[in-house]
């Protein structure tokens, strides 16, 4: 709330009912469409409620069957190797495809692969997986044609690989964005440090380890900062992929919820896994955040 | 020896990248006799794209999704950026009072997984007749862009000096004309670039046509192919792939084509 000038009091307060009426419908949509339904669902979290009759007061019933679930735990790992694989790989690889082609000629179209499969639609993108990796589908010929084990897999029909090879697809999405915002941040480094280094015989790894990687890292701590709330909440790419299946070895909590929700119309314990997701993500975040703003931490 | 090293990694991995959209690409292209599942990799011998193309749209229902989600990706983002510049106008041209307070309440409707909403929205919308209809999609879909938007708009507008309002008030123009016809006009940009993020996230939806539609006329395009994928299989595949390329083109030429005002709106996201 700057401005180079300030208005006097009792003008700026003449605009007061105008200024109302124009925030109303920013604050109504959000209170009633975002706020309204968070309350609701955290309520019935400790209800027993399936839609119809009335929500019945169950307490913590819902979070304790819910740690007793196997397949609750299941899904809690794929969502933790969800958030490991894709903080790691998409991330690690557009770093490295930014770095290898942010000052080289022609180096746009040396990134236009990664961009195309990043404007894919997620859905689309599992279409295409699934396609991939059938078994004995287009990944395994290839295998196989090359002499290298593993054609006989059934990518996504046994547990954990099913979760690992979807991640693989994610990346084959995600690391073109990543690329983007590094080379952003790359070519806004200033020039003449840069330079400087590079006079003094630094290159390579030593030009990347201390020259780039710390003037990179506010947009790093973004970068994956975004990816680890955005992967606690995996959906499109499993349910387009697997549906969380076979059985339910490839759900993810954002998974869970749904078919707890929508498939056993069991509102209760749907709206516990959802609480559950939420807090982990927040916690998630501002743990990631105060560990990356801590003056002391360094990496 | 980075002169070679550089341009062959990248070439390894541009290939790599580009051959699941070959594979995409040759078999969707295939007629329905010729497609073998056991040598997807053989270029098309005849082509039979579009046919695949109007198999997808026609029988598989992907036609009328398309339509619908047309009018979800720009009715919804175009609402939420105009709600979003309203009250980035009352916060910072109307020194609304308490106006960070108010900011921070919307942009914090963006902090929860959309998990914690759709399942009261489903029951909400039953109760109203919402559910399965154009309109509460609308709404859903506004009403998620509208923190972001908020966001964006706030910053924007508030590099916009204020003398510039006090002119236009000393000049006797009311409140809502200087809204529409200076501050609107004035931050085309921006909401261009709000308004194209947050078309491709409508676009892009699964979770929240699975959990709030149902009729084929309702029901947006992700959610179609999805039902598409898990019901056709073996020799129509295909189709399924000539409906993943379709769905694919417009977010893939309006990425392409606006590329620069993409990444600045993701600039202007991480403020």
């Amino acid at each position: 709330m700057t401005g180079t000038s300030v208005a006097p009091r009792e003008r700026g307060a003449s605009y007061q009912w105008s200024a109302r009426a124009f925030g109303l419908p920013a604050v109504l949509v959000v209170a009633v469409l975002l706020y309204l339904p968070f309350v609701w669902t955290s309520v019935i979290s400790f209800t027993e409620y399936n839609g119809l009759g009335s929500p019945e007061w169950v307490g913590l019933a819902n979070y304790r069957e819910m740690f007793d679930d196997p397949n609750f735990l299941t899904s809690l790992r794929n969502t933790l190797l969800w958030v490991v694989g894709t903080i790691t790989i998409p991330v690690g690889l557009g770093l490295l495809i930014a770095v290898m082609t942010y000052d080289m000629r022609f180096g746009v179209w040396f990134r236009l692969p990664f961009l195309i499969t990043y404007a894919v639609s997620p859905v689309a993108v599992g279409v295409v997986w699934s396609f991939v990796l059938q078994n004995g589908g287009g990944l395994s010929q290839v295998l196989e044609a090359f002499g290298l084990p593993g054609a006989e897999n059934r990518w996504l029909l046994d547990e954990p690989m099913n979760t690992l090879v979807m991640i693989g697809a994610w990346a084959w999405q995600q690391t073109g964005v990543n690329a983007l915002l590094f080379v952003i941040g790359l070519q806004s480094i200033p020039k003449e440090p840069l330079e400087a280094a590079k006079m003094d015989g630094a290159a390579g790894w030593r030009l990347f380890r201390h020259m780039l990687w710390p003037m990179l890292r506010p947009l790093t701590t973004v970068v994956v900062g975004l990816a680890l709330v955005a992967s606690l909440k995996t959906f499109d790419i499993v349910m387009a992929m697997t549906e969380g299946g076979p059985g339910r070895s490839s759900e993810t909590l954002a998974l869970t919820m749904y078919r707890e929700a929508f498939v056993n119309s069991a509102y209760g314990m749907g709206s516990a896994v959802a609480l559950f997701l939420s807090v982990v993500t927040f916690i998630a975040a501002i743990t990631y955040l105060r560990r990356q703003l801590s003056p002391r931490h360094e990496w | 020896m980075s002169r070679v090293i550089r341009p062959v990694v990248l070439t390894i991995l541009g290939v790599i990248w580009l051959a699941p959209l070959y594979l995409l690409l040759v078999n969707a292209a295939k007629p329905a006799a010729e497609y073998a599942s056991d040598a997807v990799w053989r270029p098309i011998a005849e082509f039979a794209l579009v046919d695949n193309i109007v198999d997808a749209w026609e029988r598989a229902g992907l036609g009328e999704a398309v339509l619908s989600t047309v009018i979800y990706s720009i009715a919804g983002p175009a609402v939420a950026v105009l709600i979003g510049a309203a009250i980035g106008y009352a916060i910072v041209a109307l020194r609304l009072k308490h106006g960070f307070f108010w900011f921070v309440l919307v942009f914090g409707g963006t902090v929860f997984p959309l998990q914690m909403i759709i399942l009261p929205l489903f029951v909400g919308y039953a109760e109203v007749g919402l559910f399965d209809t154009r309109l509460g999609m609308i709404a859903v879909y506004a009403a998620i862009s509208v923190p972001f938007s908020a966001l964006v708009m706030r910053n924007f507008l508030g590099g916009i000096a204020h003398q510039v309002f006090e002119a236009a008030v000393m000049d006797g123009a009311t409140t809502w004309r200087i809204f529409w016809r200076i501050y609107l006009p004035m931050s085309r940009s921006a909401l261009v670039a709000v308004f194209i993020l947050q078309a491709t996230f409508v676009w892009n939806d699964l979770l929240l046509g699975l959990a709030l539609s149902q009729s084929g006329d309702v029901r947006p395009l992700m959610t179609a192919l999805t039902s598409m994928q898990s019901t056709y299989g073996g020799s129509q595949l295909p189709t399924v792939l000539a409906g993943g390329l379709l769905v694919s083109l417009p977010t893939v030429v309006l990425f392409l084509s606006t590329q620069r005002f993409f990444t600045r709106g993701l600039n202007l996201g991480q403020f």
